[in-house]
């Protein structure tokens, strides 16, 4: 078999210019993410059962369904709504913030569960209200916790962000496809785009696992 | 101080406490004693509604808790509470530990907060651990954080939650220590505990609940040497 190296450089700042869209999307994704899953993991702990009901509503449609379908109605049915024509790289975004909150949410509530229920009696005892004690005391302890499992969540959102070329988002994957609709080759193209993921998934487990570290240590537990 | 009427409290179908009244006078040290499952920790627990109370009245200087217009964080900066298992905040320094509650609940300055944390360090004779973590700490010395924890709230009351029951033997005469000298400051304070000598040596007046019921009461010295009812006689007879 030849394996063509000049389709590797013909593309390759095709590749480059995706894997920025892919960080980007990525990085917006998980900082959405993060955010939007504090605020339903909190409001899926209400002691108030109709609280609840939506955000638990809300996490089991996006856990429950595929995300690439969830993409589809992103692209083609909601962000028409508000633009026109719909940009693929905000609906990749969108979709891949809304899909990981769900997931997010459920490891921050894992967290914040998995602290003993003394902490947040004695916080209580002292005089704080309930956000104060979460503010003060639940959450900078949850954190450290969820650490390795938003860990795996991130990895996971960087690889999904691939499902963007069904869009035409021209984030890695896209321009993967592209080179190869181009050449009608498989190998070159695909086996690149795999060994840029390959890099940035790897890159990211060492990053969380120094953090990881680094939070340890820095409480001397 | 403290005005207890006709508290009852059920978890589920299992009626814990049935009907207990009980007053408590400023400065007074009250020791609740019986055995386990006699609803003991649930009533100390609800004297600052740690648990939810089912019916009857826990009134704490003047404010009913069971009232929906007492604001139930107000009067938990009155009362302090110590907890079997000390419950420190491990993500903090010691000093942290004793400051965090003054500052974000009473308002009170970072520096004048760490200066009154200090002294309330070195009165439980710890001065030296105000920049360690809580698990560097034996024991002992967590629950005599966790004392000087609650009291940095300056509170009127201390409920005790059987403070040595979770701490190595030699480790509780450090902790009753400290307890003493604060009942000898003036404290008002409630203390469950299995300890029989701190409080007959302690407390003003022991307290016998059994099965969800206060079924003595007397001065230490009275129920320890001549204890009226059955049941008391039999528990004593088994602790002593």
């Amino acid at each position: 078999m030849d394996f063509r190296f000049d389709i590797i450089t013909d593309y390759m700042p095709f590749f480059l210019q995706g894997l920025k869209v892919t960080l980007g999307v990525s990085l917006a994704g998980v900082l959405a993410g993060l955010v939007l899953g504090l605020f339903i993991a909190l409001g899926k702990m209400s002691t108030n059962r109709w609280v609840r009901l939506p955000f638990n509503i809300y996490i089991n449609i996006f856990r429950g369904t595929p995300l690439l379908v969830q993409l589809l109605i992103i692209h083609f049915g909601i962000v028409p709504l508000f633009m026109s024509p719909s940009n693929p790289v905000i609906s990749l975004v969108i979709g891949l913030s809304l899909n990981a909150a769900a997931y997010i949410a459920e490891i921050f509530r894992a967290g914040i569960q998995s602290i003993d229920k003394g902490q947040m009696e004695a916080a209580r005892s002292l005089g704080m209200t309930r956000v104060q004690a979460m503010k003060l005391v639940i959450l900078p302890q949850a954190f450290k916790r969820v650490i390795p499992p938003l860990g795996n969540e991130f990895i996971v959102l960087l690889k999904e962000s691939s499902l963007g070329s069904v869009l035409a988002a021209p984030e890695l994957m896209y321009w993967g496809r592209a080179a190869a609709g181009q050449y009608i080759r498989v190998w070159e193209p695909y086996l690149t785009v795999a060994l840029i993921y390959l890099v940035l998934t790897l890159s990211l487990t060492y990053l969380m696992n120094y953090v990881e570290r680094r939070l340890s240590t820095d409480d001397k537990r | 101080m403290i005005s207890v009427k006709n508290l009852k409290k059920s978890f589920g179908d299992n009626e814990v406490l049935k009907d207990i009244s009980l007053d408590v006078s400023p400065q007074e040290v009250v020791v609740v004693i019986g055995p386990s499952g006699s609803g003991k920790s649930t009533f100390i627990r609800c004297l600052n509604m740690l648990e939810t109370i089912d019916s009857g009245h826990v009134i704490i200087d003047g404010k009913d808790l069971t009232d929906k217009k007492t604001n139930i964080n107000e009067v938990r900066t009155d009362v302090g509470m110590v907890f079997q298992h000390f419950n420190l905040f491990p993500h903090k320094t010691i000093l942290e530990n004793i400051t965090l509650a003054p500052i974000n609940v009473r308002g009170v300055k970072k520096a004048e907060a760490e200066e009154k944390a200090r002294v309330l360090l070195a009165k439980v004779g710890l001065a030296e651990k105000a920049s360690a973590y809580p698990d560097s700490l034996s024991g002992g010395q967590k629950q005599r954080v966790a004392i000087a924890r609650a009291l940095a709230m300056e509170p009127k009351v201390m409920l005790f939650d059987e403070p040595t029951s979770a701490l190595d033997p030699e480790m509780v005469g450090e902790v009753l220590e400290v307890m003493k000298q604060l009942a000898k400051d003036g404290m008002t304070m409630i203390v469950v505990t299995h300890e029989m000598g701190f409080a007959r040596e302690v407390g003003d007046r022991v307290i016998f609940m059994d099965n969800g019921y206060v079924v003595e009461q007397n001065e230490p010295k009275a129920l320890f040497d001549a204890p009226q009812h059955e049941r008391t006689k039999a528990f004593l007879s088994k602790v002593l």
